[in-house]
């Protein structure tokens, strides 16, 4: 039986609770007494979170540990022996040797009296109110033990304040608002985008968003952690105003972009009300977008499928069966086509929204069951040149970092990406780091909006042509190269040194000025120099790369280009640093790693090896293909011809993701019969999240003996661990997916590589062997750059069979 | 013959009681009647209620008249106060001699109501400026060294050891340090601060440079009330004064050293005299106020280590930084070794700081 | 309730603006200077000057609003030709000025933060000029007035109202 990854009860405890402030890290202990507790935490610590490691509870409002700590609502104050007054815990730090008193008489006075103030000014409303049994001012009244309010309800006070419904997904009730900055803060320490602001000062204090409009006219994007934030029902959910509080929670991943983050969707029985970001997710740290929050009507909308539902040709009206039925008609059409075509005629693709153990079934239905390799991913169609490319060059077709590690980096360099867009809550890490002062150099000809990030440190804007990628990256490495910016120590002992030598020698050459590309790029020569200089002399620069960069015929090249520019300047195998590819859905990592690719099974071990084919054949019992099946433009093509009659999909939505959707729509309905049905995916929203730990059948475990795919080789700094981070990747080794492999015109011209042969294994040294296969198709380069990146990134083709 | 000095003051308490049109009269009496007279705007003695109170320059020292309404100076000037004649019913005679005034001995205020504010030339006549040259012979650890010594402590209320605050920014490694003077002196009943920067504005600004010689600092703030106008004014004016005659700017006086000062507007916040708000102002942010640690000494102003002293604390300064300037306390002075220990809290703007013999010295 | 939505400066006050902007946005700490300088050059911070300064200096809308609104200095509205201030602070409330706060009220027909409906005066609270042994206290545009009463602040407005008529 399959088990998911359900954060276990430790876990989701470790994150349950809110410890005030946010954790500090440092080699230094600093032991301390809490109410007679002994506690020792990393210096820098405030008072307020030691106290919560240690388990004691002081109350707060103001105070959350994803938010610097504020001081304001004085809730937090406690006693310190031998200090004056009665700080609050929020703001202190831990000394060595300090002793805490967290509860005594005088300051549950205190409490008692701040209390007071607060409910002075706040309707009496609870057994009315959406947060009702969901609300910390509430949960604080009762912690400090409000009995009373002195003062009366008669002064001045905010109960007549408007409520702005204008949000769709949200309410602002500014009527129940204490003011404790902490929706300001998260707008701008969590997602960064700066929309809120405390207006006036003192009792006219009150939360505001953009110049006082309502939030949808600000520069809110609705992110909702503000929502998050609020501890009372000021800002809130609709859904929850409609709904009521939920009484349980699942942890799940997010489906909607390559980000990953991890939710706890808040539950009513079967109604799903509300979508909280996971504090535990790797990811995203608690945080989230609108999206993965707020647009969860899939949840409950018309269109989703619930049972599944068959047909027999297109022009028949879907049928709902029981799944008995529909599973006993799809194995029994597959078999007949099967029979009727041949074993090749039918396969299936997989998605990377799909958990690690959907994927690896369907690869094994494809490949043990209908006993062809006929297996392909949609990873195929935006980062195989990320694969083919790093694979080429690192010696591994994934991104070296994770997520947190831009929190590290000196110099930020983005190209052809736009994450405040594409991957928003992976852009609002980006943008704490240039908050932090790291320098940012975008290269897209879009002004992107994370060179207006509020705060920022320095940018610089590279507004390249369309279409010129390779001509720039080699304009930057000419600089790093003629300039002295080269990291000789990395390149002597993590580099190919022939090769390298090959390279830099193109690369020094004078065409490759940024000078000489200045016409073609539209780039001004000395920003590519500045540019080149900023990365290179970074300390810790950081290469980010999307669709820009892949979705381009001179992708796979330009991918190389990156990673030869990343380890010319030493900017691989640590922290802060590396290449990374944005991808664009959760998994992509996961549904490479498990064998969606035709030519290799799970852990990128390759069908025509025998001792990887016995392996599996074992545990499968049944004979494999050693034969490498079609990839998905393949299977469209042999449709058209009418080889290829049924397709299992899981997952994936070709008609909206896959290039050229006529081609692909266009066989499904011509030459696929359509009939094998269709069979409801379950939510991938409230699906456990599987990517973070493989849960597979005992008896099928060693099949992944081969070294997990993306840890480091021997000598390994190179391509650095990664965890939960930067979505996958395609297959190594391979280059089928590659957009120019789409247009047979291409195909014909087999341009010797020979000269630069060597180089293609790509420069770092790798201790594990490369494996090589028959080439059967050279790629012609676009004209415009093909000498750049042949000279600069020759390749020999490996590991490529075309169809 | 000789034109006749006559003084009126120019700070804003005797300009709100009409000295301006006081100043206008004079002038006018003195071209009606063919008398050559040198007007000139001193600050203001602190002796309000004398305000406007009319200096004239006599053989025997300045006689004073007050106070003087606009319509008082016709008479006055028919009662011979062009001479200096003693004869009008406002004639006070010798001001020095007026027995607020004898029973005080002024340091900080030692020039306030003698002199023209924007004089360099009075300024440098009465000491100004020796402290500043005195310094420059020191290193900056001598420079903090004489403010440890001398025991001078913030004036802003606080009293804490102005040396060892300096010590702290001294031997915080920085690339930019900042002398920031707290000028955001919004107590009602208060206006030391603001007598300082009206009527002897160099002294602010020679103290702010020799902090800033001391602790490695090259730019200093003067964070001012919005609600000081003349202050702001008169600051200004001063600076570029000051600049211009080399004792600010990038070689002062000649020494390769740097500091360079500008006045920054408050915006009617009171918070803003709180020390980390009043940088998160100057920031330009809301003035909330910041949680320390980190104390602004160490990660002040745009997070660099930063001087945050009082007006009257950095006007002190000139005095008490090196031992030659230091004035010889009187034995009024409670403790020979470290007179200025003792400090009074600056709510009393008439006397600045001054030795009163009745006063129970504080503790320490 | 929320304001609409701020409409975009015209073109004659943005390059004014703007001029302004440009002059003050490389300083550090711009922020305050930036808008008393808006503020001497208009009177007030137009709604329009917010998204240039953000823009200008890295802000946003809603963060410069809130830097405005926290400093009780910077108006958001014309004044009339003058402002007076009147000191409502210890000293000179002790010393009558609340006496003198409410003849203001009532001789020029407007509570604070108004102006007359001829435009000539704003009227506004002000927290110490320094001016404290003097007191009553008021200021007028940047000219204080002490030991102020009634009959000297009807004396003070009738001179700043009195229209300057040209002889020729």
């Amino acid at each position: 039986m399959l088990q998911y990854f359900e954060p276990d009860a430790s876990h989701a405890a470790q994150f349950a609770r809110d410890l005030g402030t946010p954790a500090r890290f440092s080699e230094t202990q600093v032991a301390l007494s809490i109410d007679g507790h002994s506690i020792s935490v990393p210096e820098g610590t405030s008072v307020l979170r030691a106290a919560a490691l240690a388990g004691i509870t002081i109350p707060k409002l103001c105070a959350s540990d994803n938010l610097e700590a504020f001081g304001s609502c004085r809730l937090c104050a406690v006693e310190i022996e031998g200090r004056r007054g009665l700080p609050a815990s929020c703001t202190t730090p831990v000394t060595e040797g300090m002793a805490v008193i967290t509860q005594n008489a005088r300051l549950a006075k205190l409490r008692r009296n701040v209390m007071e103030l607060y409910i002075s000014d706040h309707p009496l409303d609870c057994l009315t109110c959406p947060a009702n049994g969901d609300c910390e001012l509430q949960d604080m009244a009762g912690a400090v033990g409000l009995r009373e309010v002195r003062y009366g309800f008669d002064g001045a006070n905010h109960l007549d304040a408007e409520t702005d419904a204008s949000n769709p997904y949200f309410s602002f009730d500014p009527s129940k608002c204490i003011v404790c900055s902490r929706c300001v803060r998260a707008c701008n320490e969590v997602q960064g985008t700066f929309a809120l602001t405390i207006e006036g000062r003192g009792f006219d204090s009150k939360v505001a968003a953009g110049q006082n409009e309502p939030f949808m006219d600000s520069e809110c994007v609705s992110c909702g952690a503000c929502v998050q934030a609020c501890p009372t029902s000021t800002l809130m959910e609709k859904s929850v105003i409609e709904q009521g509080v939920p009484e349980h929670s699942v942890v799940t991943t997010c489906a909607y972009c390559g980000v990953g983050c991890s939710f706890e969707a808040q539950m009513k029985g079967d109604q799903l009300v509300r979508m909280v970001p996971y504090k535990g997710g790797d990811a995203n740290h608690g945080h989230s977008c609108v999206k993965g929050r707020f647009a969860f009507g899939y949840a409950t909308h018309k269109d989703r499928i619930k049972e599944p539902m068959i047909r027999d040709a297109i022009d028949q009206p879907w049928r709902a069966v029981s799944w008995e039925e529909a599973i006993g008609f799809a194995a029994r059409r597959l078999r007949e086509i099967q029979t009727q075509y041949g074993r090749e005629s039918v396969g299936g693709i997989t998605s990377s929204r799909c958990t690690n153990e959907e994927t690896y079934l369907v690869q094994k239905l494809i490949r043990a069951a209908f006993g062809n390799n006929n297996t392909d991913t949609c990873a195929r169609v935006c980062h195989s040149p990320t694969g083919y490319g790093l694979k080429t060059t690192l010696g591994e077709s994934a991104g070296t970092q994770t997520f947190d590690s831009v929190m590290q980096a000196d110099t930020i360099l983005v190209i052809g990406a736009n994450p405040t867009d594409a991957h928003p809550v992976f852009a609002s890490q980006m943008k704490r780091r240039l908050r932090q002062g790291a320098t940012l150099i975008v290269a897209d000809p879009r002004r992107i909006d994370l060179l207006k990030t509020p705060h920022g440190g320095k940018s610089l804007h590279l507004p390249l042509k369309p279409g010129t990628n390779v001509a720039l990256v080699n304009a930057l490495a000419h600089v790093v190269v003629t300039e002295g910016l080269e990291d000789h120590d990395f390149i002597a002992r993590r580099c190919e040194g022939d090769a390298y030598q090959q390279w830099r020698a193109f690369i020094s050459e004078p065409r490759n000025a940024p000078e000489a590309l200045e016409a073609e790029t539209g780039v001004p020569a000395a920003k590519v120099r500045e540019a080149a200089r900023a990365y290179a002399t970074a300390g810790n620069g950081a290469i980010y790369y999307g669709l820009g960069v892949t979705e381009h015929s001179q992708g796979s090249t330009m991918v190389m280009g990156i990673a030869n520019l990343a380890m010319a300047t030493g900017n691989i195998g640590r922290e802060g640093v590396g290449v990374n590819p944005l991808r664009g859905q959760n998994n992509v990592q996961g549904s490479c790693d498990m064998g969606s690719f035709p030519h290799e099974l799970p852990g990128y071990q390759h069908v025509a090896d025998p001792a990887v084919r016995e392996k599996f054949e074992a545990v499968w019992h049944t004979p494999l293909d050693d034969e490498p099946g079609l990839r998905i433009p393949n299977m469209f093509d042999a449709a058209i011809a009418g080889t290829f009659k049924a397709l299992y999909v899981q997952g994936e939505d070709i008609a909206q993701s896959d290039p050229n959707p006529a081609r692909g729509v266009g066989p499904a309905r011509a030459g696929l019969p359509d009939r094998a049905g269709h069979l409801p995916q379950r939510d991938r929203q409230v699906r456990p999240r599987a990517a973070a730990r493989r849960h597979l059948p005992r008896e099928e475990r060693h099949l992944h003996q081969r070294r997990a795919p993306h840890q480091p080789r021997a000598q390994g700094d190179a391509a650095g661990g990664r965890k939960g981070g930067l979505g996958g990747h395609p297959g190594p080794g391979q280059r089928p997916g590659l957009p120019d492999a789409l247009h047979p015109s291409v195909r014909d011209h087999g341009r010797d590589r020979q000269p630069h042969a060597d180089l293609h294994r790509g420069q770092l040294r790798q201790a594990g062997k490369t494996r090589q296969y028959p080439v059967a198709v050279q790629r012609r380069l676009p004209r415009r750059h093909a000498d750049h990146a042949l000279a600069g990134l020759p390749h020999r083709q490996g590991a490529l069979r075309d169809h | 013959m000789m034109a006749t000095t006559i003084y009126v003051p120019c700070d804003t308490t005797a300009r709100s009681l009409g000295a301006d049109a006081v100043a206008a009269r004079l002038t006018r009496a003195a071209e009606r009647l063919g008398v050559d007279i040198q007007l000139k705007r001193n600050g203001s003695r602190g002796l309000f209620w004398l305000e406007p109170l009319v200096e004239v320059e006599t053989a025997t020292g300045r006689v004073a008249y007050g106070p003087v309404a606009p319509t008082d100076v016709d008479a006055l000037v028919d009662a011979g106060l062009f001479e200096g004649r003693q004869e009008h019913d406002l004639a006070l005679g010798d001001i020095e001699a007026h027995p607020y005034l004898a029973r005080q001995q002024r340091l900080t205020f030692s020039r306030i109501g003698l002199t023209d504010p924007l004089s360099l030339e009075d300024y440098t006549a009465r000491q100004g400026f020796a402290g500043l040259k005195q310094a420059l012979a020191l290193t900056p650890q001598g420079i903090v060294d004489e403010v440890k010594t001398s025991g001078l402590r913030g004036r802003g209320g606080a009293a804490f050891p102005t040396g060892i605050k300096w010590q702290t920014v001294h031997d915080t490694p920085a690339a930019q340090k900042y002398i920031v003077c707290n000028a955001d002196e919004g107590d009602s009943g208060t206006f030391a601060d603001r007598l300082v920067m009206e009527c002897d504005p160099f002294m602010l600004i020679e103290g702010m440079t020799i902090a800033g010689l001391a602790v490695g600092a090259t730019q200093g703030y003067i964070y001012l009330r919005s609600e000081y106008p003349l202050a702001q004014a008169m600051l200004d004016e001063a600076i570029v004064r000051a600049e211009a005659a080399g004792y600010l700017g990038d070689n002062i006086l000649d020494s390769g050293h740097a500091f360079h000062l500008e006045v920054r507007l408050g915006a009617g916040a009171y918070i803003c005299g709180e020390e980390t708000s009043l940088l998160e102002s100057l920031e330009g942010k809301r003035g909330l106020v910041r949680a320390k640690p980190p104390l602004p000494a160490i990660e002040g102003l745009f997070g660099q280590p930063t001087v945050v002293n009082n007006v009257l604390s950095l006007a002190a300064v000139p005095l008490f930084s090196t031992r030659a300037a230091r004035p010889t306390p009187t034995t009024a002075w409670a403790s020979p070794a470290a007179p200025w220990r003792c400090s009074w809290p600056a709510t009393s703007p008439v006397a600045g700081w001054s030795s009163w013999p009745s006063a129970p010295p504080c503790a320490s | 309730m929320s304001h609409p939505t701020p409409q975009p400066a015209d073109t004659a006050l943005a390059a004014q603006l703007q001029a302004v902007i440009d002059q003050h946005a490389a300083r550090p700490g711009a922020m305050l200077p930036l808008l008393h300088a808006i503020q001497a050059q208009h009177g007030y911070i137009p709604d329009a000057a917010v998204p240039m300064i953000a823009e200008a200096l890295r802000h946003t809308r809603a963060e410069v609003h809130g830097i405005i609104s926290f400093y009780h200095h910077f108006r958001t509205h014309p004044p009339g030709r003058h402002v007076i201030q009147v000191c409502r602070a210890e000293a000179c409330q002790a010393v009558g000025a609340r006496a003198l706060e409410a003849h203001v009220k009532s001789a020029l027909g407007v509570d604070y933060h108004e102006t007359t409906a001829d435009r000539e005066f704003t009227l506004e609270p002000v927290y110490c000029l320094g001016n404290c042994a003097c007191g009553p206290s008021l200021r007028v545009d940047d000219e204080i007035h002490g030991r102020m009463d009634a009959a000297g602040f009807d004396r003070l407005t009738a001179q700043l109202s009195a229209t300057v008529v040209e002889v020729k």
